[in-house]
């Protein structure tokens, strides 16, 4: 039994606090909505607290130990610097994405439903990266997949949500079956769970087994972050309400799959192929969604193929080697992200429609959520000095002294397509001429600009899209903290990260780019009509298949319903062909014997 | 092993088969008695139609007569606990008990205990749960009668030290079920499920005289343990042992011999689907691991068949639940993929020697009864509250005129339920997503030991076939989720609207239940008192 | 020993259980079927006392069958009573029309 210490007492906070608060929100019920509020605000936002109080006490020594029996090894939580990290970012953005509910949820039904899910799902995805155990982690990771599955489809009336939400569950799930297979490997080899242990020991593991669990790993995670081939879920989960799309891309659900490779590159560098594969990857998961993006009409899927696209650029970074990178992408992806989808809740809420076509000059209307959303964009397009543009030249570049040269080019193609669709989409919001029959006009003449709950957690993010980048020092220093290894890149101060930024000369490059991706959207008017137009009708038939992954889930289930359907008709009900089973059980099970015995 | 007097263990058989035929008596002298003065009960009129009606002569139906049998029934099951609490104490304090009366040989070990709280815990809680469910049939004192026996003969096969002892006592709980299931007998799909369930399970016993009969001839002796001592490979013997595995195979609903059970399961009254769910198919499979345990000596391959029936039982299982509209043959369907989990682990431990396989099967075998007791009581409680409906209203309400089925509980009649009945919403969702394997509850623990068991083996075969399975319980979710799902709908179905309300008795059973999920999914060390024990007799038994 | 006895009784003992086996598959009515299955049971009752006597253990042998001609005699009664309930509420007795329960 450990001492109990502030470091441990912060550790059980911040999951304990968003779980007690879920109870709490329940056992308020649906009757007392101004308390529900309240409760599901104040447990969240002291879970934010809790962890950030935890962030200068990480510690790479198990805090909390469970000894579980046999076959279950001993449940600990390590509070090391990644886990810690990573939590701050659940837990801060979470919360936010709490008050921000607020305003947006105030006249549905069912709100302790809403807001216990929500709370679970934060705290589940904190315990995930504090877990110093393998089936722990593969414990949280399955409740992080059914919180996400039961936000998504949260409008269950609506059949669209609901499938939405099944194909979210079963697509990870079927990932999960790798991390699965990854964590039983590991303990049938090693016969220990404990994350620390295993790091340690990788080597010993045979090659054989090592490989099923570094590619077993890889599946969980490209499923959990929504990479090429298992995207599709995320597109669908749209039909969530908004807040929770923000939790899912920028709090939750998708960063774990990066957490996953990043906390457990240490062990798999060595394996064979598979920094190829994971760098693999991500490019194609950042060259494909980007496209998807740039096609896109709908406000909300455009963001969610931007969510793909740029953990696909954090993928890639573990690909390469630079972990540092590839977190330090995911703290300011976290940051313009949820800002980028809260802003377009509030576009959505007024609106009453995710149809960017019938959007167009609501800049004028709500003149505080076209700036916070143009802030996100920018950070999103990498323009310095906004903390996207430091995260994604630091990736490009650990790249281009790392990695394949084909790969570096195409992710820096993928950031001028960035540049293109985030401006596509800010221009048809906001600026663009009103859409033929946009109802921001005619329904909601007098409707406002964002509500106080909501500007409360807009400016919270804004303020984060100028700062973050700030602590790259002191996030470097965090890093090292409890996982040991060289891929981690010595980061020692802000200063080092920006002098190395600026005197790349990748950096240049990679503006250029960005500029020529803005320069097409300027004019595009200007480009030559046949080229665009034949050049955008192959493009999009391509895209508007998804490439041809959304065909493959549907010829998947298909074939499950069919071969399903097929089956049931041995169930004839009758009583003759009942005994023909028994009859016929009895020769298999006699034939077998006689030959195998 | 020790020769004292087992007094608990015996006990623990004797109150439920002693007490049957008082409470039998006790209700039938109610009835007349009412039937003399005109008050409560219920007597059958035939009218000219040929339909039964109960005609429930009170004045005042909604204040019955006290159920005296049901009381009874109450009372024995919860004495039977207090021998129970004994054996285990013998049995922790000095390990496996043998006794017997006169020639019958008993012996009280881990597995017996295992069936014995599985039979009596959810006995129990049926009981309990059964007053209201099946109020105003006919011969309600038959169903309590039936019920506390079927207990006591299931205690006794789990005690069962030789094979054709083995045999009686699972003739006797197979009788005790063929009446429960088609208790409801005024239906005719109840009584098409009684009768096949009847034919198909008789054929299976058969098969069983003939091993025994093989058995007999081939070593000269029926008691388990003698014949492990004797047993060598010889054909007839093999012969035996495939005759075993299909004859309780019927009862254990094995693949290809599964046909009675979507039909019982889902036409029988509630509590009995519970029974029949959660215990009497896992006494079928504790009955071929009992005795195939004795013919180990026979062949190795009694591991691998078992492991081949487990992968096709969660296939066949989960295929058949997944375009299922009717929730009770929904879940009956999911019974047979999560009998597969339990013969795969158990197949595990015994073709590889892993402790976990057996221990992680028994494991599964165990939460399964909790889990899939709880959902077969909450779809009861469903019934239950929605009934008055389907009987009158139900054309009316829901725009269609199946009336050639009778009354089954669609899963669209379920939408939005969890307004009207939150408890029961919560906890059958509780049951899905554990039976799901969702973790923190119950069935991800069991289904991840039997998971451990299988990557231990370093097989890859066995590897594969566990990704397989693990691949399946993913599938599941597919028909869990929508469920679930439905429970939760925001606009309520007609029926859930007009539905009545449930009593506290129903509740009861179900929040227990529900606790016990939570409580092994959070903390599985609670049951290994239970599970080790266990898992090592089938073990050794096997020679492992 | 005696072989001779012994053989005649398999040929009966699998004769009975031919004669069984088809019928189950074979009969559909209802009636018929719980006579066949009491034809099983008897070539089982017969299996167990050439089983016995085999195995020098006749008197064995003979309990048993006593006992298990008992045992099913009341899955004969439970499965007639069935069978009455079935006659009165679906008015037959074939067991093809009944198979409403299916898929």
């Amino acid at each position: 039994m450990p001492s109990i210490d502030l470091t441990t007492i912060l550790t059980l906070l911040t999951v304990g606090f968003l779980w007690i608060g879920a109870v709490a929100v329940l056992w308020a019920g649906d009757g007392r909505r101004q308390m529900q509020n309240l409760l599901a605000a104040g447990f969240a936002v002291a879970a934010g607290l809790a962890a950030l109080g935890l962030l200068p006490l990480a510690t790479g020594q198990a805090v909390v130990r469970i000894a579980m029996g046999s076959f279950f090894g001993d449940f600990t939580f390590v509070p090391d610097g990644l886990g810690v990290f990573l939590a701050a970012v659940a837990t801060v953005v979470g919360s936010l994405a709490v008050i921000f509910s607020i305003d947006y949820m105030h006249e549905e039904a069912q709100l302790g439903r809403y807001y216990a899910l929500v709370l679970f799902f934060i705290g589940a995805m904190a315990g995930l990266v504090l877990a110093g155990n393998l089936l722990l982690l593969f414990l949280f990771w399955e409740m992080v997949a059914f919180c996400s599955y039961a936000l998504i489809s949260f409008h269950n009336d609506d059949p669209k949500a609901v499938a939405g939400g099944i194909k979210a569950l079963v697509i990870t799930q079927l990932g999960g079956l790798g991390l699965l297979a990854g964590v039983l490997t590991a303990y049938a080899t090693l016969g220990n769970y404990q994350v620390e242990y295993f790091l340690a020991n990788a080597h010993t593991v045979p090659p054989a087994a090592l490989a099923v669990i570094a590619f077993g790993f890889l599946i969980a995670a490209a499923a959990k972050s929504a990479q090429v081939p298992f995207h599709t879920w995320l597109p669908d989960a749209m039909e969530a309400p908004t807040p929770v799309s923000a939790l899912i891309h920028a709090a939750t659900m998708v960063n774990a799959g990066v957490y996953l490779l990043a906390r457990f590159y240490p062990a798999f560098a060595d394996v064979p192929g598979w920094r190829t594969a994971v760098m693999t990857v991500g490019v194609l998961s950042a060259l494909l969604a980007a496209g998807l993006a740039l096609m896109a009409t709908d406000l909300k899927r455009v963001l969610a193929y931007s969510t793909i696209s740029q953990l696909g650029y954090m993928v890639y970074a573990v690909g390469v080697g630079a972990i540092f990178a590839s977190q330090f992408h995911l703290l300011s992806h976290a940051v313009f992200k949820a800002l980028l989808f809260l802003g377009a809740g509030a576009v959505i809420h007024l609106v009453g429609t995710r149809d960017m076509q019938q959007m167009g000059g609501l800049g004028r209307q709500m003149p505080f959520v076209r700036n916070v959303f143009v802030i996100g964009a920018l950070a999103l397009a990498g323009i310095p000095i906004l903390n996207g543009f430091w995260s994604k030249e630091l990736i490009l570049e650990a790249g281009f002294a790392g990695g394949p040269f084909a790969a570096y080019v195409i992710m820096l193609a993928v950031a001028g397509l960035t540049a293109l669709y985030t401006f596509r989409t800010v221009w048809l919001v906001f600026f663009g001429p009103p859409g033929a029959d946009s109802p921001s006009r005619e329904r909601n003449p007098a409707a406002g600009d964002a509500p106080p709950a909501m500007r409360v957690a807009l400016g919270t993010l804004v303020l984060g899209t100028f700062v973050t980048w700030l602590l790259a020092g002191p996030f470097g220093n965090l890093l090292e903290i409890g996982i040991k290894g060289p891929a981690f890149g010595h980061v020692s101060s802000t200063l080092r990260v920006v002098e190395e930024v600026l005197a790349a000369p990748t950096t240049l490059i990679a503006l250029i780019v960005v500029s020529l991706g803005l320069a097409v959207w300027y004019w595009r008017a200007k480009l030559p009509a046949n080229a665009t137009a034949s050049g955008a009708a192959g493009f999009r038939a391509w895209f508007a298949r998804d490439g041809g992954f959304e065909g493959l889930n549907h010829a998947i289930a298909g074939l499950i319903q069919g071969s399903s359907e097929a089956l049931r008709t041995t169930q004839t009900g009758q009583l003759n062909w009942n005994i023909v089973g028994i009859a016929g059980g009895l020769a298999i099970v006699l034939a077998i014997l006689a030959l195998g015995a | 092993m020790n020769e004292l007097t087992p007094l608990a263990a015996f006990w623990l058989i004797a109150i439920p088969l002693i007490s049957t035929p008082l409470i039998y008596l006790a209700g039938r002298l109610q009835v007349s008695l009412a039937a003399g003065t005109g008050m409560g009960g219920g007597r059958k009129l035939v009218t000219a139609n040929g339909q039964v009606v109960v005609a429930t002569t009170s004045a005042t139906p909604r204040t019955p007569a006290p159920d005296v049998a049901r009381w009874l029934g109450l009372m024995a099951l919860a004495a039977t606990w207090a021998p129970f609490i004994g054996a285990t104490r013998d049995l922790i304090a000095n390990g496996p008990a043998k006794f017997g009366l006169e020639s019958i040989a008993l012996r009280f070990d881990g597995l017996s205990l295992l069936l014995a709280l599985l039979a009596l815990g959810l006995g129990t809680l049926v009981m309990l749960f059964s007053g209201q469910g099946v109020s105003g049939a006919a011969g309600t004192e038959k169903y309590y009668t039936l019920l506390v026996a079927m207990v006591g003969l299931m205690i006794g096969l789990a005690c069962a030290g030789d094979i054709f002892n083995l045999w009686i006592w699972f003739e006797g709980m197979a009788v005790a079920s063929y009446l429960l299931v088609g208790f409801h007998h005024e239906e005719p799909a109840a009584l098409e499920a009684s009768v096949k369930y009847l034919v198909q399970s008789a054929a299976g016993s058969v098969l069983v005289l003939l091993s025994i009969a093989l058995i007999l001839a081939q070593t000269g002796t029926l008691n388990l343990e003698e014949i492990r001592n004797t047993a060598h490979t010889t054909p007839g013997l093999l012969a035996a042992g495939a005759l075993l595995m299909m004859g309780f195979g019927v009862k254990g609903a094995l693949v290809p011999l599964h046909t009675w059970l979507p039909d019982a399961h889902a036409q029988a009254p509630s509590g009995i689907s519970a029974m029949l769910s959660g215990v009497v198919v896992m006494a079928g499979i504790i009955a071929i691991l009992r005795s195939l345990a004795a013919l180990a000596g026979v062949t190795p391959s009694w591991g691998s068949l078992l492991i081949g029936f487990g992968v096709l039982n969660i296939a066949f299982g989960n295929l058949m639940a997944l375009r299922q509209t009717q929730v009770k043959r929904l879940l009956a369907y999911s019974t047979l993929s999560h009998i597969g989990y339990i013969l795969l682990g158990v197949g595990i431990g015994v073709a590889y020697g892993q402790p976990a396989g057996t221990q992680g099967g028994l494991f599964h075998m165990l939460t399964h009864g909790v889990m899939k007791g709880l959902a077969f009581l909450a779809a009861g409680a469903f019934l239950y509250g929605l009934q008055p409906l389907f009987e009158s209203d139900r054309g009316k309400l829901t725009q269609r005129s199946d009336a050639a089925h009778a009354s089954p509980l669609l899963i669209s009649d379920l939408a939005g339920a969890a307004q009207r009945y939150p408890l029961v919403a919560f906890t059958l969702s509780l049951a899905l997503l554990g039976l799901g394997g969702l973790p923190p509850l119950a069935g991800f623990m069991s289904k991840w030991q039997i998971f451990v068991a299988g990557f231990a083996t370093q097989n890859p075969v066995v590897g594969g076939l566990v990704i397989f399975a693990a691949l399946n319980s993913v599938l599941s979710l597919a028909y869990y989720m929508p469920l679930v799902n439905m429970l939760y709908r925001q606009a309520p179905s007609k029926l859930v609207e007009h539905g009545r309300a449930i009593p506290l008795t129903m509740l009861l059973p179900l929040g227990l239940l529900a606790v016990t999920i939570v409580a092994i999914g959070i903390w599985p060390g609670l049951v290994y008192w239970l599970i080790e024990p266990a898992g090592r007799v089938l073990l050794a038994s096997f020679g492992g | 020993m005696n072989l001779a006895p012994l053989n005649v009784a398999l040929v009966g003992v699998l004769g009975l259980l031919g004669i069984g086996m088809y019928g189950l598959l074979m009969t559909r009515n209802l009636i018929k079927t719980v006579i066949v299955l009491q034809i099983l049971v008897k070539a089982a009752v017969l299996a167990l006392v050439m089983a016995g006597s085999a195995a020098g253990q006749i008197h064995l042998g003979q309990s048993l069958a006593l006992t298990v001609i008992v045992a099913d005699t009341i899955v004969a009664v439970v499965g007639l009573a069935l069978a009455i309930q079935v006659r009165r509420r679906c008015g037959t007795l074939d067991v093809q029309a009944l198979a409403t329960l299916r898929r």
